[in-house]
């Protein structure tokens, strides 16, 4: 376990997603990574009923990762990530009258995942409902815990990997963590952005078709 | 991907059922107990395992009458105090069930999780509604558990010390229980006749909850 980085990677214009990704594949498996399996990260939102005593309406998200496969991620809307076993989901339905899952709210990145020397490399195409969303690659750099100490070593990997363009997006939750020692939950709220800003671009989106 | 819990639900092998016994000793004899508990269980060669735990019991209350307030228990343990680890532990109602069934049944799930699960309740809408110190000895024999336990008032909130602490009676809670998936109800058996073995010190029974409630 190191540090992370999550990247959105654009489309550009008259590429499918899949051309995309297969063309970061094939960058990756150049550079000598190995193939080393799958990966899927996944999301589900629950939202507050008008009916909780005292607390305005929040949202809980619940994101699990196949890297973590014991464990679940409960992140609320204002920030606060509980770490659980996976049983928390159980936990989540005895809860079904005051937090509701969204219909539809399901999300996730999966894909190829790869390893070279230090590094893991994850080339994820998100989905929700069987909808495209864009595509996010993770970069880990499995000796280091603490995300300042590396930051620039990171940037060269993405730069060399994926662009300059790409590299310079920093996620703006990694830059408050640059001396904390870094956990498996900062990797899911880095998740958690990027998801969060797909769903706001297809509402948008839809708007301006309307 | 399907999650963890959901293959675990599916193959049932998530266990979420908790089986109950419960009983109670007078201190004066509660080290013929132990001794005897530890003659009858694993590690037999080692001194009882101790624990010391702190639980706060979280509600989260419905606006209107009608919503059920859901009550989760939040522990950690005292011992090591640099070093708690937490989880939160959801108890459904106890279902006495009629006179083939020998032990309680109850909807279980424990999850152990990260220490800010607190704030997190909090967060959520929970509020605190009681919490109290829970102090005493651990044995098991397979996936049996067996405590036996004294419960302690908090005199002040929040703040577990050894001078904070009152204890509620002069004797030592006794369950015996096990969590395990649905419907594996041969345990019930086992724990009866474990329980057997028990008496006269002790009195393992079903005790009906429903009853210590209504006052």
């Amino acid at each position: 376990m190191g540090v992370v980085c999550v990247y959105f990677y654009p489309v550009p214009e008259g590429k499918s997603g899949q051309q995309v990704v297969d063309g970061i594949q094939k960058q990756i498996e150049l550079l000598g990574a190995v193939k080393t399996g799958n990966f899927c990260v996944d999301c589900e939102t629950f939202q507050a009923g008008s009916g909780i005593q005292n607390t305005p309406q929040r949202q809980v998200n619940i994101l699990h990762s196949s890297e973590q496969p014991a464990s679940c991620f409960a992140i609320l809307d204002t920030g606060t990530c509980l770490v659980a076993d996976a049983l928390f989901d159980g936990l989540m339905q005895k809860l079904k009258h005051y937090y509701q899952q969204r219909k539809g709210s399901k999300i996730e990145s999966k894909g190829q995942r790869y390893e070279y020397g230090d590094f893991i490399f994850k080339v994820g195409s998100v989905s929700q409902a069987s909808n495209f969303k864009g595509i996010l690659v993770e970069i880990e750099y499995c000796p280091c815990v603490v995300a300042g100490d590396c930051m620039n070593l990171m940037k060269e990997m993405s730069q060399s990997l994926l662009g300059s363009a790409v590299a310079e997006q920093q996620s703006s939750f990694l830059k408050t963590k640059t001396d904390m020692i870094y956990t498996p939950a900062d990797t899911m709220s880095q998740y958690l952005e990027h998801f969060n800003n797909f769903k706001k671009a297809t509402s948008v989106n839809q708007a301006m078709n309307r | 991907m399907e999650n963890t819990f959901s293959v675990g639900l599916k193959n049932n092998i998530a266990p979420q059922q908790e089986y109950l016994l419960q009983g109670s000793i007078v201190d004066l004899h509660r080290d013929v107990l132990l001794h005897r508990l530890r003659g009858l269980c694993d590690n037999a060669d080692k001194q009882p395992e101790t624990f010391s735990d702190h639980e706060m019991v979280f509600v989260l209350r419905g606006a209107t009458a009608q919503q059920n307030p859901v009550l989760f228990r939040v522990r950690r343990s005292l011992d090591p105090p640099d070093d708690p680890s937490w989880h939160i532990r959801y108890l459904g109602t106890s279902e006495i069930g009629d006179k083939n069934r020998h032990t309680l049944v109850r909807a279980c799930f424990d999850v152990a999780c990260s220490n800010n699960v607190v704030k997190f309740l909090n967060e959520m809408g929970f509020r605190s509604d009681h919490e109290y110190c829970v102090k005493g000895y651990f044995f098991h024999k397979g996936r049996m558990k067996v405590t036996v336990s004294k419960i302690y008032r908090m005199v002040q909130t929040g703040t577990p010390d050894g001078n904070t602490q009152e204890a509620m009676t002069q004797s030592s809670l006794v369950e015996l229980s096990v969590v395990a998936p649905a419907g594996q109800e041969q345990i019930a058996d086992d724990m009866k006749n474990f329980a057997e073995q028990l008496k006269p010190l002790v009195q393992l029974e079903k005790v009906d909850q429903k009853r210590l409630s209504v006052q």
